[in-house]
């Protein structure tokens, strides 16, 4: 292990690999990546892989178009010899109560605004897009084609492979114990395997954010809450885009092997960064698409599974350096969607780290929105 | 073939039952599984792998290695081995992942 670094990036996820790439491209030397598990083991491994632009709140539907721009081309950029089997077959939002349906319309404003092609749909539209949805207990629809999913191993993995080309140097199974801080300066990252001296320390631990931000006295209002993840038996091709309500709670889709890969949130969950399956999940799961999707509530779930959302109060990412502490940064609170937000992730920490010109400028995303109380409130989150 | 004597288990036969693989009528006994009875009538191959499309047969016999899959009353994705036959079954070799619909 090296004993310098000139920045060191906790957290082995799209994020942390996304900044560690971006840092490297535009010629920083000598970068260290921390990983207390192996590359993709936290958030962006459990994650339910889908990615979208139908977001509510301008700064999420900004992040969301660019990241999708990304991932038209991620092989490319990424040089990836694999594929990250990117997929634009659509999300396909539905709502079961009017509020939501102004709310669709709302969102879609301000998505035109940005220039993403989403459109209400009638209920018919609907299920002509996905025949055996329960259009009988539902009050409208929003469509974006654009949106899609990919693989979230596969896509962390292509820039994990660019960075190391790059030179950044990963170290997996290794745990961060503390971080040193002199005269409100960062000097230093502690971890089980040997001491590194640094001035930049990158927190970008999405889950376990919080306890990394506490090393450091740096108050973060954020929490972690799990969210669980259901996997069906393949069958051949039966659905397109992605279904998500809102208000319903769900969201599934049909992975390119001809599984259903769909979850839900609980906000009645322990704060505690459990990651434990519950029974309790697949019995809500599966009302909820027995009403919804019949047809597909025939299938039998063979694994699920549990990860964590890292939650802000308005349900947007923070990205920005700590005021107390020189030299930390940190790309957290995700509110769930940190696994599509990753390849901007990486550009806008890189610009924000070396003080260059921001591509998107996030600077409403930064830690101090929190104690003015204006806060934009993302309405749109399962 | 069928297990007439067991160390262990007993294997009680029911009656006889009619039921169809594939469009033909086939025979088999109430109280073994569909795998059983297709067995017993000579059939080994009770599916294609996904990729390479090799035969797949009986193998492990507890419900839990997903080589007997078959279509079973138009359900696909059916383990035979641990799925009780019932007269007038419509067995029928799977093709593919399964269609639900």
């Amino acid at each position: 292990m090296k004993n310098s670094a000139e920045i060191v990036i906790i957290g082995g996820g799209i994020s942390g690999c996304s900044i560690a790439y971006n840092l490297a491209k535009k010629g920083v030397k000598n970068i260290v990546v921390i990983e207390k598990n192996y590359i993709c083991s936290g958030s962006t491994g459990r994650c339910g892989a889908g990615v979208r632009m139908q977001w509510g709140t301008e700064m999420n539907c900004k992040i969301a178009k660019k990241s999708i721009e990304f991932f038209e081309n991620a092989n490319e950029i990424l040089e990836y010899k694999r594929d990250v089997e990117f997929k634009q077959s659509g999300y396909l939002l539905v709502a079961d109560t009017d509020k939501e349906v102004e709310q669709f319309k709302k969102n879609i404003e301000v998505q035109h605004a940005c220039g993403i092609p989403s459109r209400m749909l009638t209920l018919q539209e609907a299920k002509e897009i996905v025949p055996y949805l329960n259009t009988d207990i539902l009050k409208g629809a929003a469509f974006c084609e654009k949106d899609g999913f990919l693989n979230p191993f596969k896509t962390t993995d292509a820039f994990y492979q660019a960075a190391k080309r790059l030179g950044v140097e990963f170290y997996t199974f290794t745990e961060v114990t503390d971080i040193k801080v002199d005269h409100g300066k960062v000097i230093g990252v502690e971890t089980n395997k040997g001491n590194i001296s640094t001035n930049i320390v990158v927190n970008a631990t999405n889950g376990w954010s919080k306890q990394l931000c506490e090393m450091v006295g740096v108050d973060v209002p954020v929490y972690s809450e799990r969210h669980q993840i259901m996997v069906t038996e393949p069958v051949e091709p039966l659905q397109g885009p992605m279904v998500m309500s809102f208000g319903l709670n769900f969201y599934i889709q049909q992975s390119l092997d001809g599984s259903f890969i769909g979850g839900r949130g609980d906000a009645n969950e322990p704060r505690d960064l459990r990651m434990t399956s519950s029974w309790h999940f697949l019995e809500e799961m599966a009302k909820t698409i027995d009403l919804v999707l019949p047809t597909i509530s025939k299938l039998r779930v063979i694994r699920q599974w549990a990860g964590l959302y890292n939650m802000t109060p308005d349900k947007q990412p923070i990205y920005d350096k700590a005021d107390n502490v020189e030299g930390y940064y940190i790309a957290i609170g995700y509110s769930g969607h940190g696994f599509m937000f990753g390849p901007i992730t990486g550009v806008v920490m890189s610009e924000m780290i070396l003080g260059e010109e921001p591509t998107i400028d996030v600077s409403m995303l930064n830690l101090n929105r929190f104690k003015t109380g204006k806060l934009l409130l993302e309405p749109s989150v399962v | 073939m069928r297990i007439e004597e067991h160390p262990i288990l007993d294997f009680k036969r029911g009656k006889k039952i009619k039921f169809t693989f594939n469009g033909q009528e086939a025979e088999g006994y109430e109280g073994e599984t569909i795998a059983a009875a297709l067995h017993a009538a000579g059939v080994k191959v009770l599916g294609k792998s996904l990729f390479l499309h090799r035969p797949r047969g009986f193998y492990c016999a507890i419900g839990n290695c997903s080589s007997c899959l078959m279509v079973v009353d138009g359900v696909p994705n059916v383990k035979t081995c641990v799925t009780d036959l019932q007269e007038g079954m419509e067995v029928e070799t799977q093709v593919g992942k399964g269609v639900i619909i």
